[in-house]
């Protein structure tokens, strides 16, 4: 993230040794993902590297499978609307951890925490048989909620760390200053939020529509998301269309990354 | 030294009746009791702990008060919420708000007061001109060095006419010399405005140069209130001595008391007369108290008339500049610092080593019983 330029000086061959390490770390993690996109773009009907010839047929593929553009736009919908919910409910739950005390706090916080660490196939279960008796299952809203579960810790989580830094002197200033409770966190809370808050959602939305376990327990005829589309297609036919589909995934996701960045500073919230 | 500020019109008192705060089983305040008049500014004076935070922050309407009545301007505000007081508040780290420019600061209480644009306008363009940061408006709080920190957490407080204004340690933060600068800047706005102000500091420095009245507050409770010079001058216990300036403490042994003068040993076996408050006794153990500008230090032979007088040796003298700190041997084990100021008219020290005479008028050498 720092563009200083660095001092001209000898390198020592432990550090070039080092630079080496480091370079073979990021080419095992990255190489999957970077044969995805010449795949994508092959003329062969069967997944061989490296392709033969170029063609954009897979692209068009896509649009001519239309189950694939709605698990896309239910993804999408999901995601935006578990990450919407989790951004409230986990935003005032934030508020109740860092800014009040009552018994049970830290007990509750880790409850809350638990998606991160239970084993995902353990929650589908658990939700699936949740939601049948409520009449959720194989339902869009099923499926948000659900979400809601799995993005919440990393709402809460970013939300809490931020608060826990914003002293609680800047509501009491806007308090003595005519602001109530809402004014003061609509104008001074909030804005400060902001940063740690859209890091949150740009986790949740990724989880989100990334999710595979537990939408397997929830998803149903109609209510497809598309890693399942995907998966489902794949067990029938293994052709460079997914690899089509991940380069779009790809590039939508490095675009959002990249705004996000630009607009708050994602590094930042990392310790970047 | 105590000449009060002039009060605007619309000044108004904040008055405290047995106000008690417990945080859990810690009671941080303990029946305090205070009369502030209007366009008064009086500091709330002690050590960390004392209180004096807790007891702004009630005033604020930040924490409330677990018995006892606050009213503002004779209005009971006990469950009146902090936005609904018309109060300003200055904050020890300041609270500007970071995603905010000095000007939308300076705004914000105006701005919650569904103020009209351009009145807003013009009011943050006063207060900002009024503290000398008109040039800076469109920084970021983060832009600015401490004292222009401090200047726009002034501004924004004072730009909405609060009925009290509130300091809490408002110049902690800033170093000694930029500390005594604003003190005078915020003593001047103070009487401008003519604001009823109300500050914390457990600097006794910052109190004596800013208040109109101190009330000096000890593990929860109110020890004494007065004008600087009062409470500089006459502590009414050892604690409001040692906290307010510095002083020497001699133990003794009252030996007779007898209209209203005690006669006390010192360790030297030396005796002096003093006058004495009615609760010293006979035989009571008790530390004299003298601030080291009221000691005279003589010659023997050219002891003053009408003092009391202590005989002792002189041990060393510190010059520091305008005054010196004249170190003396009083026998017993207790020395005695006796300053004197450098002017032209005075004779050098005597030599080091030399019997000298310490001279007290009786009324600057005070008693208190020891407590055990």
């Amino acid at each position: 993230m720092a563009d200083l330029a660095p001092p001209v000086r000898p390198v020592p061959a432990s550090e070039r040794w080092l630079a080496a390490y480091v370079g073979l770390i990021v080419l095992f993690l990255a190489l999957p993902v970077l044969i995805v996109v010449p795949l994508a773009f092959s003329s062969d009907v069967s997944l061989t590297f490296p392709p033969r010839g170029v063609s954009l047929r897979w692209f068009s593929n896509i649009w001519a499978r239309p189950e694939f553009l709605s698990a896309f736009g239910l993804s999408a919908a999901v995601a935006v609307v578990a990450t919407a919910i989790s951004m409230v409910a986990g935003v005032l739950a934030a508020i109740a951890f860092v800014r009040h005390a009552f018994p049970g706090r830290d007990a509750l916080l880790m409850l809350f925490m638990t998606p991160l660490v239970f084993p995902a196939i353990v929650l589908a279960a658990a939700l699936a048989l949740v939601m049948t008796p409520l009449g959720l299952l194989r339902s869009f809203w099923g499926l948000a909620l659900a979400h809601v579960v799995l993005t919440l810790p990393y709402i809460l989580r970013t939300a809490v760390a931020t608060l826990t830094e914003i002293d609680r002197s800047y509501a009491e200033a806007a308090h003595t200053l005519g602001a109530d409770r809402w004014q003061a966190f609509r104008h001074v809370t909030l804005p400060m939020l902001r940063p740690g808050l859209l890091a949150g959602a740009t986790f949740a939305l990724i989880i989100s529509f990334d999710e595979f376990t537990v939408s397997m327990f929830l998803v149903g005829p109609g209510v497809m998301t598309l890693p399942l589309e995907m998966y489902n297609y794949s067990e029938f036919t293994l052709d460079p269309t997914l690899a089509a589909i991940s380069t779009v995934l790809l590039v939508l996701t490095s675009i959002a990354i990249l705004v996000i960045e630009k607009l708050v500073g994602l590094g930042k919230q990392f310790g970047g | 030294m105590a000449a009060s500020s002039q009060p605007s019109s619309d000044a108004v008192g904040v008055d405290l009746r047995a106000v008690r705060k417990w945080y859990g089983p810690v009671q941080a305040v303990r029946d305090v009791s205070l009369a502030i008049r209007p366009g008064e500014i009086v500091s709330l004076l002690g050590p960390s702990g004392c209180g004096k935070t807790t007891t702004l922050r009630m005033i604020a309407g930040l924490e409330h008060p677990d018995a006892g009545e606050i009213r503002i301007g004779g209005a009971l505000v006990n469950a009146v919420a902090p936005w609904k007081r018309n109060i300003g508040m200055v904050f020890q780290n300041y609270a500007l708000f970071p995603h905010m420019s000095v000007a939308e600061n300076v705004a914000f209480g105006l701005a919650m007061r569904r103020e009209g644009r351009a009145a807003i306008d013009a009011k943050v363009a006063a207060a900002m001109a009024q503290v000398r940061l008109a040039p800076l408006a469109d920084r970021r709080p983060s832009q600015l060095s401490g004292g222009q920190r401090q200047r726009v957490a002034l501004a924004r407080a004072i730009v909405t006419r609060p009925s009290v204004l509130l300091l809490d340690e408002p110049l902690a933060a800033l170093d000694r010399k930029l500390r005594e600068q604003m003190q005078v800047e915020i003593k001047q706005l103070q009487r401008e405005v003519g604001i009823t102000t109300v500050f914390v500091t457990h600097d006794q420095e910052e109190a004596l140069t800013l208040s109109d009245r101190i009330v000096v507050m000890e593990e929860g409770r109110v020890v004494q209130t007065g004008t600087p010079s009062e409470v500089y001058e006459r502590p009414r216990s050892r604690f409001v001595s040692d906290f307010i300036g510095f002083t020497n403490a001699v133990r003794g042994r009252v030996e007779a008391v007898e209209a209203g003068t005690a006669t006390v040993a010192m360790g030297s076996g030396q005796t002096i007369r003093v006058p004495a408050e009615a609760d010293i006794a006979p035989a009571q153990a008790v530390d004299l108290v003298v601030r080291p500008e009221k000691v005279e230090v003589d010659p023997p032979e050219a002891a003053r008339p009408g003092r009391t007088l202590i005989a002792g040796t002189l041990r060393h003298s510190v010059y520091t500049g305008a005054v010196t700190y004249h170190h003396v041997d009083i026998g017993g084990g207790e020395t005695l610092i006796a300053m004197t100021p450098n002017g032209d008219g005075h004779a050098g020290p005597p030599a080091l080593g030399s019997p000298v005479t310490l001279g007290v008028r009786p009324e600057n050498m005070l008693v208190f019983a020891r407590a055990g």
